[in-house]
């Protein structure tokens, strides 16, 4: 019977050395030790023997048995190892070919300028004010220092609804609303679509949006001003974008002036786009003058505030370097694709 | 406003290059346009004079003529024919530039050598009208004087170097309309004296009579004309003005027409007063009267034009008619005529309002009428009139009458602001001492007496401490000013409600792969017919009194067109697979708002507009779920909508939170597409973002994660094709009560063994309860009681 065992184990153990593969190992575990595998008969046949025997043979079966799981383990997991191998060598892919997407879509330019300005100021404390389009005239021009025979009113500039209502010129009859409806410290910044009577050519729009800002609080001086828009160019245009002042002329603003940041295309050496002069016009700012305050039911004796305003179009064109203002309302799906 | 820089020297001494004085002017607010440097293009041109002049051998249209130029003698070919031997001519000579940036080289000409060229006035940059007798296609010929100069440099001998800014003014300031106002402001910026060469008009003595020569002044609308002031000059010479007044006219642009127009139009830009002449005897009655005109009146203008007025209009009237339209244009009967003998010189104020408007009706914007509707001085006015008449003596154009007839019913205010130091320090940012505000003030004229400004009459738009702030400013220096930062409160920067929402929506929409358009407000009735829109709303649409044209007349009471042609413009390009959309208002006079002077109801639209090949409507259903999921809003219905003539009536739907309609979405029209020219199945959706914003509930909270384990049973059930699946989910849900967690559609099919008219729809569901594992008799009974609604409610038969 020893002889007997000691075959088994010998056939057994070549047998598993040879195995190449998990079913035939699996095979060669039930030929063996499987309920009809031949150490079980073996196990079986020892009824046979000796009493003195049984313990010696069943322990060698025993020892035997352990040793053929032993194997057939080390077997499977190598066979296990050698199969993963094989597959992750046949699982390979070519990376660089096309990938599987959902394409995004594209902000247009106009909105990234206007997010990109209102995160700078929301960052600095304004809040975001907004109003209607179609707008009454007071608000439009009489509460903004604006009579009703000033130039400013002229039919030519402005689109007529009716005598009393317009399509906003600008942004500022929002200032005026939210100076009515609220106590200083104001602090806010009003983007949107204003309507001047232009035809359509590759600089000018009869639709076109601006961003103004409005700050009234005690004690706000001009030097605020060009500090804070000082921060706010350097934010969006770069940190070694430079501010001029000039004076200038503008109904609701006194003292006013105009806004020159230094070329963020040339830094100011001077090129096409800033037209060979180093700066280029960026804005119309001032002080809020005590009429609009006033108008607006603001004291001027306590409070005092500035006010600028840009139009959006200009800094998308210069930014992205769009030299025609009709591709930003044609709305080619190409030419969106590219923001 | 153009000012040479030669006539500002009679102002102030200057001592910078132009395009240094144009920075400083800038700085200082008379910001500068464009230097025109003339002349200076002009390099190596000299006198010549013709010796000779021959055929070209070999061209017919050519010459080859000899040239003195002084120095040497040149050979030159040229295919001018209006030269003859002896006219003294410009030369180009080799090596010459032209304003044109030409430049002139020795060459060949059909085999001859040509040692330079000829020029024409054109090509000196010239102006025909001021060398009368000068013709444009052909050679300039000089005048014989000039043989004394052969050889001499042209720019030289015809003094054509001049350096002329053009200047932007602002509104504000019609005193630097005029060379006056500007030469004090060079001044003031260059930090030289201001030399006041008109000095001696401020305080002129003219005796005031009733009428002088007959003529007599009456103002009938003192509302509309401040001051009237006439002087008679008799015995009048028309002649041509000297060149010197000549050339000052011309670098600002003006015309010499004689003498006597051409004072009016010198002193208008000397001291920015405008200034009327006119022949005595053309006055009936010889009595002048400022009334408004009746309406109807009609005027022929100077520029020979019938123009029609009414009552709102300022004329100058005699007994009888019009004879001008004040502040605008004078009328042709009264014009100055070469045998007028007897001149009437007006110099007045009238309200600017007034002016503009009318200016703006006749289509008449001229020199005169744009100063008069910023607003002038009316102390001004007598000096101008003053000036007007020292110009005729001086050259010795007429004989002037002494005394004036001046009629000033209002007379102009004297603005006094108190010098408040400590605010004007606060509101600039500045720590300026009196001393050093009193100072710049005073050079600018605005006395400071015991603590108050006092403006000076020319600069009447110095009404409020923020003005005189800004003088202060201006002079101080604008880059002088620091650059500080608020010191108030925090404030608090967010995004509201509706703004955090669209910004939402914007970031899930380019997620989904759509690219945001911008368009235009203004639409046509042409573009609602289009598009279908309902007579209901078009009749909301509001009408522009000025539009640009017919197709931007009214504004858009619906987005859909504008979606529609942008749609179309991508077609028309063959663009494939576009996917858009914009965030944009719509504007609806829906209760006659705008009549009664109200703003119209103005809402933020939510608009998609897609096609291509992998765009149906359960894509464009499934971005329009996103967005609403991305903003909370949970609950909501998707309505069949068969009557919005804009959409396919099979394919369309409303989204509806309760009965409010918050949006559209569906096929468009097969009629639209076609009215659009395109040749696909485009989809569309309206999503009111306005009325949204109510119904976001950011309310997000924890729900367990389930803890016994979920049942799964699938059913089928075949139904009638007109029974939609939203109402047999709605039977699903309301019989599947809290035990159903959640269904999912898995298949619709339709065949043949089905029947016509059926289809079969099939539904896995989970079902699950929190606190226990569920038992097949309790799931049993759930869905025997939703197979059995089914049945009742939509005759639905179970296939097993």
């Amino acid at each position: 019977m020893k002889e007997e065992i000691a075959k088994i184990k010998e056939n057994s153990q070549k047998e598993i050395n040879s195995c190449q593969d998990l079913r035939q190992l699996s095979d060669l575990k039930v030929k063996y030790l499987g309920k009809k595998g031949e150490l079980t008969v073996v196990l079986r046949g020892m009824g046979k023997l000796s009493p003195e025997e049984r313990p010696v043979i069943g322990s060698l079966v025993n020892q035997v048995r352990d040793e053929l799981d032993e194997l057939f383990t080390q077997k499977e997991k190598e066979l296990n190892r050698k199969e993963l191998e094989k597959r992750l060598e046949t699982e390979n892919i070519d990376v660089t070919e096309p990938s599987k997407k959902v394409n995004l879509g594209s902000l247009h330019p106009i909105t990234q300028v206007i997010q990109e300005v209102e995160e700078i100021f929301l960052g600095m404390g304004y809040e975001i004010a907004d109003g209607p389009e179609v707008e009454k005239a007071i608000y439009n021009f009489d509460k903004l220092n604006t009579p009703p025979d000033h130039p400013a009113r002229d039919l030519q500039d402005t689109f007529y609804i009716t005598d009393d209502i317009v399509l906003r010129s600008q942004t500022s009859p929002v200032q005026a609303r939210v100076m009515e409806n609220q106590k200083p410290p104001i602090k806010i910044i009003c983007p949107g679509a204003v309507y001047r009577s232009d035809s359509v050519d590759a600089t000018h729009s009869p639709v076109f949006h601006q961003v103004e800002g409005l700050v009234v609080d005690k004690n706000i001086a001009m030097t605020d001003l060009k500090g804070t828009l000082e921060m706010f160019a350097k934010k969006c245009l770069g940190e070694k974008t430079k501010i001029r002042f000039r004076p200038h002329h503008f109904p609701f603003t006194e003292p006013s002036a105009e806004a020159d940041v230094s070329c963020f295309v040339c830094g100011g050496k001077g090129c096409r786009v800033c037209k060979g002069e180093g700066w280029i016009e960026l804005l119309g700012c001032g002080m809020v003058h005590p009429n609009v305050l006033r108008n607006c039911g603001i004291d001027p004796e306590e409070y005092s505030g500035f006010a600028f305003g840009f139009g959006v179009e200009r800094i998308a064109m210069a930014k992205f370097g769009i030299e025609d203002m009709r591709l930003l309302f044609e709305n080619d799906v190409r030419f969106l694709k590219q923001f | 406003m153009k000012a040479s820089i030669e006539w500002l020297k009679e102002y102030s001494d200057i001592d910078v290059k132009p395009t240094e004085l144009g920075d400083i002017l800038t700085m200082t607010g008379s910001k500068v346009e464009t230097i025109d440097e003339k002349g200076k293009e002009i390099k190596n041109v000299v006198v010549g004079k013709i010796l000779e002049i021959e055929k070209h051998p070999d061209a017919d249209k050519l010459v080859v003529t000899k040239v003195d130029v002084g120095t040497e003698k040149l050979q030159i070919v040229t295919g001018a024919d209006n030269i003859k031997v002896g006219d003294i001519v410009p030369i180009a000579k080799d090596g010459a530039e032209l304003p044109n940036g030409v430049k002139i080289k020795t060459g060949k000409l059909r085999g001859i050598d040509s040692c330079g060229m000829m020029c024409s006035v054109g090509e000196l940059n010239l102006d025909l009208a001021d060398y009368p007798g000068q013709i444009e296609h052909g050679i300039m010929i000089l005048d014989k004087s000039l043989e004394k100069d052969l050889g001499k440099d042209i720019v030289e001998v015809l003094n054509l170097r001049e350096d002329i800014i053009d200047f932007e003014i602002t509104s504000n300031r019609p005193d630097c309309f005029s060379i006056e106002g500007l030469g004090r402001e060079t001044a003031v910026s260059l930090n030289k004296e201001f030399k006041n060469p008109r000095g001696n008009l401020d305080n002129l003595e003219v005796e005031d009579k009733k009428e002088i020569e007959g003529l007599k002044v009456d103002i009938e609308a003192p509302d509309l004309c401040y001051r009237y002031i006439a002087r008679v000059v008799k015995n009048v010479k028309i002649k041509e003005s000297p060149d010197w007044m000549k050339r000052r006219l011309r670098a600002c642009g003006v015309r010499s027409i004689n003498n006597i127009v051409d004072i009016t139009n010198y002193v208008m830009l000397e001291l920015g007063q405008p200034m009327h002449a006119f022949d005595i005897n053309s006055i009936e009655g010889k009595h002048i009267n400022v009334r408004r005109a009746k309406n109807g009146e009609k005027i022929t203008t100077l520029d020979e034009q019938e123009r029609e007025l009414d009552e709102e209009d300022l004329v100058i009237a005699d007994d009888k008619k019009a004879v001008a339209i004040a502040g605008v244009m004078g009328g042709l009967n009264s014009e100055i005529e070469n045998d007028t003998e007897t001149v009437v010189f007006e110099s007045a104020v009238f309200y600017g309002g007034s002016v503009r408007k009318t200016a703006k009706k006749v289509g008449l914007r001229t020199e005169a009428s744009s100063r008069f509707e910023k607003g002038l001085s009316a102390e001004n006015a007598l000096r101008a009139v003053n000036r007007a008449v020292e110009l005729v003596e001086l050259t010795g154009s007429g004989e002037v009458v002494d005394g004036k007839v001046d009629v000033y019913p209002t007379k102009q205010e004297i603005h006094k602001i108190k010098l408040d130091v400590e605010r004007i320090n606060n509101l600039l940012g500045t720590k300026l001492s009196k001393q050093e505000m009193i100072d710049i003030l005073e050079k600018l004229e605005i006395k400071v007496e015991n603590d108050v400004a006092i403006a000076p009459y020319f600069r009447m738009d110095l009404t409020c401490l923020a003005d005189i702030a800004e003088e202060i400013a201006r002079f101080y220096g604008y880059d002088k000013l620091d650059t500080t930062l608020i010191k108030a409160d925090t404030t608090l920067g967010v995004r509201n409600k509706e703004q955090k929402i669209i910004k939402k929506v914007r970031d899930v929409l380019v997620d989904s792969g759509l690219s945001e358009i911008y368009t235009y407000g203004f639409i046509s009735k042409k573009d609602l017919e289009k598009s279908n829109i309902s007579e209901e709303v078009q009749k909301y649409a509001i009408t522009l009194q000025n539009p640009l044209g017919e197709e931007f007349k009214l504004m858009r009471p619906t987005t859909v067109p504008s979606m529609m042609q942008i749609l179309a413009t991508n077609a028309n390009k063959k663009n494939q697979n576009v996917k858009l959309f914009d965030i944009s208002r719509n504007y609806k006079n829906t209760n006659h708002q705008v009549e009664d002077g109200e703003v119209p109801v103005q809402e933020d639209i939510l608009t998609i507009g897609m096609y291509g090949d992998d765009i149906d409507f359960y894509v464009l259903k499934g971005i329009i779920e996103n967005v609403l999921e991305a903003i909370s809003v949970n609950r909501y219905d998707v309505e069949k909508e068969r009557d919005n003539k804009s959409y396919h009536p099979g394919r369309c739907a409303n989204i509806k939170i309760g009965i409010d309609v918050i949006g559209t979405i569906g096929e468009v029209h097969p009629e639209v597409l076609q009215n659009y020219d395109i040749g696909k199945r485009a989809y569309l959706a309206e999503i009111n973002i306005t009325k949204l914003v109510k119904y976001s509930r950011e309310n997000k909270k924890y729900v367990e994660i389930p803890k016994f384990p979920a049942v799964e049973r699938d059913i089928a059930i075949i139904v009638d094709e007109e029974v939609e699946v939203g109402q047999i989910e709605k039977i699903i849900t309301k019989k599947g009560k809290k035990l159903l967690e959640s269904m999912k559609l898995f298949d619709i099919y339709r065949n043949e063994k089905l029947g016509e008219n059926k289809k079969s729809v099939a539904y896995s569901f989970i079902f699950r309860d929190k606190n226990k594992t569920l038992s097949d008799e309790e799931i049993n009974s759930v869905m025997d009681s939703i197979i059995s609604e089914l049945e009742k409610t939509l005759h639905a038969e179970l296939r097993r």
